[in-house]
């Protein structure tokens, strides 16, 4: 099921009204759990027994991890769950891309080896719940929390349906107490709720799919060389549509789960804003940044073992984020030119002695800030011409135009298309850096009602008249 | 700003709103807008589910857009209390439906295709794509989608501000045909008041469009426009059209195999539209090579005199009165069609 539906909006008032009746927390929490299994089954009902596995391999796993004292055994509990989980993502996620690869590889070394296509479809946010169970389950190997004592919360915190599909990725301390104790939205927090999912629908379905999507399409489908302007346009409407897809998704999910009385973390923060890539993954999907960094980052080796261990530590890390988003190279040469970026970034902080952004404009006017941020902007977009394009001959294409190196002299884009992106990019860049130090909630509780009502009112109509509904979310793929 | 006054924008946000959407809602009525269904995947696919009904009450049809516009369901009830089930697209050639129904091992069924001939024997990729992803959203509808669809259905019932294809705000800024540079294709923008759809999936002029020259001229420009188009495409090479036929007959015997009934019919046009068809795809070559090839039956609107006369508005579909009388002489020359003669016992006024 997808925010941007019917179905959703019939679900979710019915499960508002479930959740205010003067039921027990237990009954609640069994109403949650049996919704989001319906959330979840609602797009592919045999795929919710791939979720009871994980959920109930990884809750007793977790809590053998956590008592278990033998060291060899709670390694083999460790791996078992690694195997579980991971396995379970290998073969539904990578399994063709591994079986391509191994193909070509076949081919190149003269082995002529022709399997039958296996026809895997890949079950939605299998990669998001997938890391929700796997830091829980490395959480107890480490005894960094508490093993969750009951199968109804761990199921819940699981399978909580605005955080299930994709993401924020939840850590156990973050929403397993908030089970603990019944909660029921207050005003403040139903109100915030309505006007964050208000703010989430418009994002993704007035701009991100009903003014972007298709300029995105048209360029990044394109057989013919392009002109650089059409190049350039399509790539900055992808990364307007992909930061208003997923941001998007992601606070209609806070707000969703707002409505309810729960707090998710947060998994925005005006991106586009970034000041250099530190801080451009400092606010683009955090929940995931710091999932890798915790988990990935730092068992590597991260900062505390010299510079060659952090560069190398760095580079895996973005590697194997950039192959978590899809099985495709191209996904690995996004996440290999991060890596790049981060590198030349942190080589130039260390040579001039710069902590963070905040120095920069700190020592700085705001305008030259807002270069950086250009800068850094403009950085990003070449990095999602690999993030887009399936295959590197398209993603070559591309940045051979955007280069004006071998550009096209065919035109493709409408007037209307471009003009879409060339007044709703720079708005969002405006947006993100007069927002970049402040959340939309503080500003919405800050300006006048009257205000704020013809906002609201304007979002609303604008998902109205946009007739968009039900597309899914790019994010659910990954 | 407490939490009382967030309250406040809350409620004063619902009432701009829903004032904002009844007043547009009531000011379309005035202009005298109906109510239309958007024919997207859904409700395709929807008609496409209704195509395993018994095959003495189940008659599907598959072609271009001139079979929506030219069967009135209303005189077919009338006449049969066998289910017309619409499964033919505007600008899109029908044969990726043709096999997808002859690789449909549960469809047993009659079938008609409609030919209009410059849809039904191309090649180019962009006349396949949206049948391509009607069929793709048949198999991959989720449940989610369908409850969606069903409430669609309803809202789309009765609000007529719900019109994607005219009133939506893309839709709109479509319309407003802002000029691009040299050699960008621009998809030309019909009149709102030539294309109206129902649930069943007719498509339908309204009186006002029959009887505005300026809007009619619009669409025969339009029908200029795609003419041209074509013309300036390569020509395709015989070997195409051998291909073409081959994949058509082994489709169709596919279904009579399975014990299903195929007739083709085509549906009238006029004018310069018809000479230039002609011209493009003379009768011998192509309708009657199809018949011959497939050995199925078909119905020529240019074989019947009370066929042959119409004179369509904007020259490729008929208005709405002349579809009811179209349908009826269809429907007496279908009934006598091999397969099709059950069609004379289903008269509902007889039942």
């Amino acid at each position: 099921m997808v925010f941007n539906s019917y179905t959703f909006v019939v679900f979710f008032i019915v499960i508002l009204f479930l959740h205010n009746l003067p039921l027990s927390w237990r009954v609640k929490k069994i109403n949650l759990l049996a919704a989001s299994y319906i959330f979840y089954a609602a797009w592919n009902p045999p795929f919710i027994l791939l979720l009871w596995l994980s959920t109930v391999v990884d809750f007793f796993v977790g809590k053998a991890l956590y008592t278990q004292e033998n060291p060899h055994k709670k390694k083999l509990l460790l791996v078992i769950s690694l195997i579980g989980n991971l396995g379970m993502l290998c073969f539904f996620k990578y399994g063709t891309f591994l079986l391509d690869n191994f193909v070509s590889l076949c081919h190149l070394v003269g082995f002529n080896f022709h399997p039958a296509t296996p026809n895997i479809i890949l079950p939605a946010g299998i990669s998001f719940y997938t890391f929700t169970t796997l830091c829980y389950t490395i959480d107890m190997y480490k005894k960094r929390s508490e093993p969750v004592k009951s199968m109804l919360d761990f199921s819940l915190f699981v399978t909580f349906f605005p955080h299930l599909v994709a993401g924020p990725i939840v850590r156990p301390p973050q929403l397993v107490p908030q089970f603990e104790s019944p909660r029921v939205a207050s005003r403040k927090q139903m109100m915030d709720g309505l006007l964050l999912l208000t703010l989430g629908l418009f994002m993704k379905v007035v701009l991100a799919d009903s003014m972007l999507s298709d300029t995105a399409d048209t360029v990044f489908d394109a057989h013919d060389a392009l002109p650089m302007l059409d190049a350039w346009i399509g790539v900055f409407a992808f990364s307007g549509q992909i930061f208003l897809d997923f941001a998007g998704y992601s606070t209609c999910a806070i707000g969703v789960a707002l409505c309810l009385g729960f707090v998710l973390p947060q998994n925005f923060n005006y991106p586009y804003a970034a000041i250099g890539f530190s801080d451009f993954w400092r606010r683009w999907h955090i929940t995931l940044s710091s999932w890798l960094r915790d988990y990935l980052y730092i068992p590597l080796g991260g900062n505390r073992h010299g510079k060659t261990r952090t560069y190398f530590a760095l580079m895996m890390t973005m590697l194997l984020g950039g192959l978590w988003h899809g099985a495709n190279w191209t996904f690995v040469a996004w996440g290999g030119l991060h890596g790049i970026y981060l590198w030349v970034e942190k080589y130039y902080k260390d040579r001039k002695n710069i902590d963070n952004p905040k120095g920069i404009i700190d020592e700085n006017s705001q305008w030259v800030g807002f270069f950086y941020a250009f800068l850094t902007f403009m950085l990003v977009n070449v990095t999602w011409v690999f993030f887009r394009s399936d295959t590197f001959g398209k993603a070559w294409r591309l940045l051979c135009a955007m280069s004006g190196f071998a550009s096209g002299d065919k035109a493709l884009l409408t007037t209307l298309a471009i003009l879409k992106v060339a007044i709703i990019i720079p708005l969002i860049l405006l947006c993100h850096w007069v927002m970049r130090n402040t959340k939309v909630l503080d500003v919405a509780h800050k300006i006048s009602w009257v205000w704020l009502s013809l906002v609201w009112s304007f979002l609303l109509l604008a998902i109205i008249f946009a007739q968009e509904s039900g597309s899914s979310f790019i994010y659910f793929q990954f | 700003m407490n939490e009382k006054s967030l309250f406040k924008s809350a409620m004063v946000t619902l009432v701009i709103v829903v004032g904002v959407v009844l007043g547009y809602e009531l000011y379309l009525r005035n202009q005298g807008v109906s109510v239309d269904y958007d024919d997207g995947p859904p409700l395709w696919a929807d008609k496409r589910a209704q195509i395993y009904g018994p095959t003495d009450k189940t008659i599907v049809f598959i072609g271009s857009s001139r079979i929506k516009y030219d069967l009135d369901r209303g005189t077919w009830r009338r006449l049969t209390t066998a289910e017309p089930v619409q499964l033919a697209m505007e600008g899109t050639c029908p044969r990726p439906v043709l096999t997808d129904l002859a690789n449909d091992p549960n469809f047993k069924g009659k079938l008609v295709i409609d030919v209009t001939e410059g849809l039904f024997f191309n090649m180019a990729p962009p006349f396949m794509e949206t049948a391509n992803e009607n069929i793709k959203y048949y198999y991959d509808r989720t449940p989610a989608q369908r409850v969606s669809f069903e409430i669609n259905k309803l809202l789309e019932s009765k609000f007529v501000f719900l019109d994607k294809d005219f009133l939506s705000t893309n839709a709109r800024l479509e319309a407003l045909q802002i000029p691009s540079r040299p050699g960008v294709f621009m998809m030309p923008t019909f009149p709102m008041n030539f294309k109206r759809n129902t649930f069943g999936r007719q498509a339908y002029m309204t009186d006002r469009f029959v009887v505005n020259e300026a809007e009619r001229n619009q669409v025969k420009a339009i029908w200029g426009f795609f003419a041209k188009m074509a013309m300036s495409a390569p020509p395709m090479p015989p070997a195409a059209f051998d291909a073409i036929f081959k994949s058509v007959k082994a489709d169709i015997d596919k279904i009579k195999a399975r014990g299903g009934q195929v007739v083709f019919v085509r549906t009238p046009s006029s004018g310069v539209y018809l000479q230039g068809e002609n011209m493009g795809f003379p009768r011998e070559k192509f309708w009657n090579r199809l018949l011959a090839e497939t050995q199925c039956p078909g119905i020529h609107f240019m074989d019947y005199p009370a066929m042959a006369h119409f004179d369509c508005p904007e020259l490729s579909h008929l208005k709405k009165a002349d579809a009811k009388l179209f349908t009826k002489e269809f429907f007496r020359l279908l009934s006598q069609k091999p397969g099709f003669t059950f069609l004379q016992n289903t008269n509902p006024k007889k039942l």
